[in-house]
């Protein structure tokens, strides 16, 4: 409890004369009369009558004093902590993790904000600061109580771990300058392994948490691996890791389902804050489409499929990934042949290879876009298609959004770009160039540069992506180098992702998806819930709120089917305890995480109350004799 | 010739002083008779009975002659049946002495009018019924003491006299009537009747003050002078109450409960006066209030 106005508690200064009003005594109209002997007499009678009766003027004075208190306490404004006195701004920052799934904690969270920030104080401001894997200002500094509520309504959870602390920086550097009694109030569970620095700021931070601390056991891993065998084509390895987040062992059910129908499931005893590990087998085949199914694995507390909750955290209880099947990755060879390029693709059991012409493209009855990485070697059609894509040796001066420079000579490699993951254990140290033509574009990253300019880069669309190769690999020493093979391998392996996922990129619960689509194009999702959420394309991407249920999002764009599968990637987000600490000038601060409470004024009540006094008072006023 | 001619044309210079009396009422005074309930020793001959034998025309008793005594008479008839001589005695018709004590004291000076006034028409038509009549009729204005008094006097000529006399007293001092009583009898009056006109609103009380009158041979008769507003205040706001006299002071709220106490003390306090008036005969009568005093005074003449 805090006082907004605490200047009003000076109202109680009033007491002082109140109480001299009783002590002084009352100004009386003055009145002769013959003999006061009857008088004396009757108000004798009176008091012998009423022995409390010289107890009416204290009462008086005692109801009036709780009057003036009520009062001066109601101007005061008390309220629960976080809020924030008259003309002072405050930031809320509200933890977005995973662990604010549980059960009630991000309501609780947004209760409190919508209390705080729907009640600010006269002149006041308020700010939202959602706080997942990247910092966001969801609600701008206004004083626009309406738009700050909305924006609590609308913050859903991430799947990933929150960073707590550069969300209450970054709120803390917005308010920077703001009037004194500013504050950052930090809402969370503090079921993160960091720390949040909560003093040297530029204004004070409260730190809430919201939610008790819960016992959880979770989904930490799952990975399909093919594994057939002459009687089993279809046999698939699922290799499911769990943990438990609790000082008490626990019995649980594992399930793997394709669609509803339960393919493998096992029964796991699991210790108190351990992990265990285990494969299950199951046949996965095709549908009857042909196409590769996706696995869920579920954790129940029984044998079968319940809809209950399992525990407390619902987002690790259940993940989902592709079945092998879906790692066969069509590649189509567009143009003349490049053997070494071949070879490498051959050599990849899960690439299915189709060598094809401009030509024979243009000529197919079905327009839809290749379902594969298209590797284009010499001819270009105008345009990049939808999807990912790689051009070798670009002979016109233009490749789609690239400019081809002139031939150049034995030009020699001066850098290559390690950290792009296109490039992940590809080393050019001993690639020697015959012939190469440099490629320019805004935009475009450079992952391998010469000394007449980048010979390798790679262009990314929202409807897909392309890696531009500016020589003929035959034309150099690289396709003897291992290099060689590792930088097809990782674009295959990208492009294998990507389709993996239906072509919307990764991302974790709660992140919109990012979905390619045309201009315009009106694309519907299904949630694995069911619900149905839709929005248009706009610059080349529809971008789908989401909320934050694991499992497959059903995605339709212009007759294309597409899936993005949804887990919870923050592993530490199982652990539901609170174990946040909060630091300040490097060490351990002093602050405390308290419950939060809401932001219940109360002064309406204490209103109430100096009105029930009042009552009574004047009750006793009009009913009292003499004074 | 009615009251309001005598007065007129007999005391010209009356008039300030004749607003004590309404001429109406004046009127209907003429026509009563004063009572007393006794008898009292008069000095001179008047209308009424004493207890004394006289020579008047009504028999009242015989006693054996004694030399010296009016030969004219003896009871002849007596002595013939009886053969002693016995004198027929007579009762003898004195006049009454009537006194006024008239309360001056401070607590006669409020009110609306102010009790003295109506104190000071009681005393001038209990005067001017007694004069009428041939009484010997006395003022004596008291309040811690006794002023100067008007002393006895009869005959209608003294009507002025009294009326100026009256009209001349004022209020002043605070109420002791044991003194004034003390005072009073000092002066050895005539047993007579004693018209107390006070609002008897004394710390010292009234009790004893009275019994020592009727202990020398008075009949006092009392004539409580209230205001209406001692008998029921009006209710509503804070006061402090000043004792004209005393001068002390009560602070009070004039709220029901204390109005309700305080009627329950002037109840008590009328109740006490007229018990005591009832227990010893005396005639009790409330002036002011709701009881006018013309009214009250006509009812205490035809009791």
């Amino acid at each position: 409890m805090r006082l907004l106005a605490p200047v009003s508690l000076a109202w109680l200064g009033l007491v002082v004369p109140l109480v001299l009003l009783y002590v002084l005594r009352r100004r009386r109209e003055e009145r002769s009369v013959g003999s006061t002997l009857l008088w004396e007499a009757a108000l004798r009678d009176l008091r012998a009558e009423r022995p409390w009766r010289r107890l009416i003027p204290y009462l008086s004075l005692l109801l009036q004093i709780l009057v003036l208190l009520a009062a001066a306490f109601a101007l005061a404004r008390p309220a629960g902590l976080g809020a924030a006195p008259s003309g002072a701004q405050v930031a809320v920052v509200i933890d977005r993790s995973a662990s604010m799934a549980t059960r009630t904690r991000l309501e609780r969270a947004q209760e409190v904000a919508r209390g705080l920030l729907g009640a600010l104080p006269p002149g006041g401001r308020g700010m939202l600061v959602g706080a997942g894997r990247d910092a966001l200002v969801e609600g701008a500094l206004s004083s626009d109580q309406v738009a700050l509520v909305r924006a609590v309504n609308a913050l859903r959870v991430e799947g990933g771990r929150a960073d707590l602390d550069a969300a209450v920086a970054l709120a803390a550097e917005r308010l920077a300058g703001a009037p004194s009694g500013s504050r950052v109030l930090l809402l969370t569970d503090g079921a993160e392994a960091g720390s949040v620095t909560v003093e040297g700021l530029a204004v004070p931070v409260e730190v809430r948490r919201v939610g008790a601390p819960a016992d959880n056991t979770g989904l930490v891993a799952l990975d399909v691996r093919a594994d057939p065998s002459p009687g089993h084509p279809d046999r698939a390895s699922l290799f499911v890791r769990l943990r438990r987040a609790a000082e008490t062992p626990r019995e649980v059910f594992v399930l793997a389902s394709v669609g509803d129908a339960l393919v493998a499931s096992r029964r796991v005893e699991l210790p108190a804050r351990g992990e265990r590990s285990l494969t299950l087998e199951a046949d996965l085949p095709p549908d009857a489409s042909g196409r590769a199914p996706f696995v869920s694995v579920r954790l129940t507390a029984a044998g079968g499929a319940t809809a209950e909750p399992f525990d407390a955290q619902p987002l690790d209880d259940l993940r989902v990934a592709p079945s092998p099947g879906l790692r066969r990755l069509p590649v189509f060879l567009v143009g003349r042949r490049m053997p070494s390029v071949e070879r490498v693709l051959r050599s990849d059991a899960d690439v299915e290879l189709f060598e094809t012409t401009l030509a024979r493209l243009a000529e197919r009855e079905d327009d839809s876009p290749l379902d594969g990485l298209v590797i284009y070697a010499g001819e270009l059609p105008a345009e990049a298609p939808p999807g990912d894509s790689i051009v070798v040796a670009p002979e016109q001066p233009s490749a789609f959004e690239l400019q081809v420079g002139a031939e150049a000579r034995g030009p020699r490699i001066v850098s290559w770009n390690e950290d792009d993951p296109r490039m992940r254990f590809v080393s050019m140290a001993d690639v020697h160039l015959g012939m190469a033509r440099p490629l320019r574009a805004p935009g475009a990253r450079t992952l391998v540069e010469t000394d007449v300019g980048p010979v390798v880069v790679a262009y990314e669309r929202p409807s897909g992506e392309t890696t531009f190769i500016g020589f003929d690999p035959a034309r150099s020493d690289w396709p003897t180098q291992p290099s060689f093979v590792v930088f097809f391998r990782d674009l295959l392996e990208r492009a294998r992702m990507r389709r993996a996922r239906g072509g919307v990129p990764a991302g974790g619960l709660g992140v919109p998806l990012s979905v390619p689509a045309p201009e315009g194009q009106e694309v519907t999702v299904t949630t694995p819930a069911g619900e149905s959420l839709s929005a248009r394309s706009r610059g080349g991407v529809a971008l789908v709120s989401i909320g934050s249920e694991p499992g497959v999002y059903r995605v339709e764009a212009g007759g294309r089917s597409l899936a993005a599968l949804r887990n919870l990637d923050a592993l530490g987000e199982v652990d539901l305890q609170s174990r946040i600490s909060l630091t300040g000038d490097g060490e351990a601060s002093a602050h405390r995480i308290e419950r939060a409470e809401d932001h219940r004024e109360s002064w309406p009540w204490l209103a109430l109350l100096g009105l029930v006094f009042v009552v009574l008072e004047a009750g006793w006023a009009t009913r009292r004799g003499a004074a | 010739m009615n009251a309001v001619a005598t007065v007129s044309s007999e005391e010209p210079g009356v008039e300030p002083s004749s607003s004590l009396l309404a001429p109406d009422f004046l009127r209907r005074l003429e026509r009563l008779k004063l009572l007393a309930r006794r008898r009292f020793r008069g000095a001179a001959s008047g209308s009424r009975r004493a207890r004394a034998k006289g020579s008047s025309a009504e028999f009242a008793d015989h006693r054996p002659y004694s030399p010296g005594d009016d030969t004219r008479r003896i009871d002849w008839n007596a002595y013939a049946r009886l053969g002693e001589l016995v004198m027929r005695l007579y009762v003898a018709e004195q006049d009454l002495a009537v006194t006024l004590l008239l309360d001056r004291s401070a607590s006669l000076g409020v009110g609306t009018p102010p009790k003295i006034q109506v104190a000071k028409r009681v005393a001038a038509a209990l005067g001017y019924l007694g004069l009428s009549q041939g009484e010997r009729v006395g003022v004596v204005p008291f309040a811690d003491g006794v002023a100067r008094p008007l002393e006895p006097g009869r005959g209608r000529g003294r009507v002025g006299k009294l009326l100026r006399y009256l009209d001349q007293v004022d209020v002043d001092g605070t109420t002791d009537l044991g003194r004034a009583v003390d005072s009073f009898l000092a002066r050895r009056p005539r047993p007579g009747l004693v018209c107390v006109l006070s609002d008897l609103l004394d710390p010292g009380g009234f009790k004893r003050p009275l019994d020592r009158l009727i202990s020398e041979g008075h009949e006092p008769a009392i004539f409580h002078i209230l205001d209406a507003e001692e008998l029921e205040p009006t209710p509503g706001g804070d006061f402090a109450l000043i004792d004209v006299e005393r001068g002390t002071r009560v602070e009070v709220s004039l709220d029901r409960h204390a109005l309700a106490a305080y009627r329950a003390r002037v109840s008590a306090f009328l109740a006490d006066v007229e018990g005591y008036a009832r227990a010893r005969g005396l005639s009790y009568v409330r002036v002011g209030g709701d009881v006018d005093f013309e009214d009250a005074l006509l009812t205490y003449l035809r009791s």
